[in-house]
């Protein structure tokens, strides 16, 4: 009887394991898709002559699906810490998949927020994730005009240039 | 008398040693990248050799060594964007093509230079030059070898060569 029971407990494991095989033998890799380099750099200049447009020199940096610098572009007029900032606000963006302007109202009434404290996190507003279908596989940050809804309105101006390919 | 003269004398060294000179001081004017030649260099090298069937990515750095451009090529390998930011780095510290820091590395393999942050003996990147003051620089990485990738960052300085004055 003990021995019946162990056998149809063996049994089952094998059925388990073949059920498991079965299951990473279907198993799919997964498809998405993602920025080229020249859209990226369409987005970025395209940011960057918006706010030369209205006075204000920036700073863009567009990243990837893993947060990684697609485009760096650093305005020769724009503070030095524009470059940080804009890749950063990007980060931001992309790594909590919202704008980093609603980042940084999240974390407002809760200063000891613990994404805070993570590296290339930064409260500040500026930054667009760029989404397709739900699925965030980028940002852009701006960094360099005198409020950071204005760096995110040329942030807009970057995405809704290739908006059309954004599919 | 001799107050006096003291005080001439005291009044002449101030005047020709300390004062005079800092009036006559000049601030130091040099020629910077703008960033739409920087963005045509750095374009022009991932272009170049993606026409020749090589992925890479690029680095225009300016005078201060500060990053101008930084552009990841499609489909290259994760390192590129590091390497093509050191090559250029090293070239703008060197003043001369990453490749020949390489050779230097090569003959001294405990060179100084080399334990310095983000040098890297490879080839690939070019100083960027007006007359002798190098302003800046360009590396590329990704081509398989360091001529490749050079041979992309030539064609990026060669673009703007006639606004490089």
């Amino acid at each position: 009887m003990f021995k019946t029971a162990y056998r149809l407990a063996g049994l089952t494991l094998a059925s388990a394991l073949a059920c498991g095989a079965a299951t990473s033998a279907n198993a799919q890799l997964v498809t998405h898709k993602d920025l080229t380099l020249a859209m990226a750099t369409a987005m970025a200049l395209t940011a960057i002559e918006t706010c030369k447009g209205q006075g204000y020199n920036v700073s863009v940096n567009v990243v990837g699906r893993e947060g990684e610098v697609l485009v760096g572009l650093r305005n020769e007029l724009a503070g030095p810490v524009t470059m940080e900032n804009s890749m950063k606000k990007a980060y931001t963006a992309r790594t909590f998949r919202t704008p980093s302007g609603k980042f940084a109202e999240n974390v407002k009434g809760n200063p000891s927020a613990g994404a805070l404290f993570l590296a290339n996190i930064v409260p500040a507003q500026g930054a667009l994730p760029i989404v397709i279908d739900g699925d965030t596989i980028g940002a852009i940050g701006v960094s360099g005009a005198p409020g950071g809804d204005k760096d995110e309105v040329c942030a807009k101006a970057g995405i809704d240039k290739v908006s059309a390919d954004l599919k | 008398m001799i107050k006096a003269s003291h005080l001439v004398t005291a009044i002449a060294l101030v005047s020709a040693c300390g004062l005079a000179p800092a009036a006559n001081a000049q601030l130091a004017a040099h020629k910077d990248l703008t960033l739409p030649i920087a963005v045509a260099m750095a374009q022009t090298a991932v272009q170049t050799c993606t026409s020749q069937g090589y992925k890479v990515s690029a680095h225009v750095l300016g005078r201060n060594a500060e990053v101008l451009v930084a552009m990841r090529g499609d489909g290259t390998g994760p390192h590129t964007m590091e390497n093509s930011m050191r090559k250029a780095y090293t070239a703008r510290m060197q003043r001369r093509p990453s490749g020949e820091f390489a050779t230097a590395a090569k003959d001294n393999p405990t060179i100084g230079a080399l334990h310095l942050a983000n040098m890297i003996p490879a080839q690939g990147a070019l100083p960027i030059k007006v007359g002798d003051d190098v302003i800046g620089s360009i590396g590329v990485s990704g081509a398989p070898g360091g001529d490749k990738d050079e041979a992309c960052a030539k064609a990026g300085i060669d673009k703007v060569a006639d606004q490089l004055k």
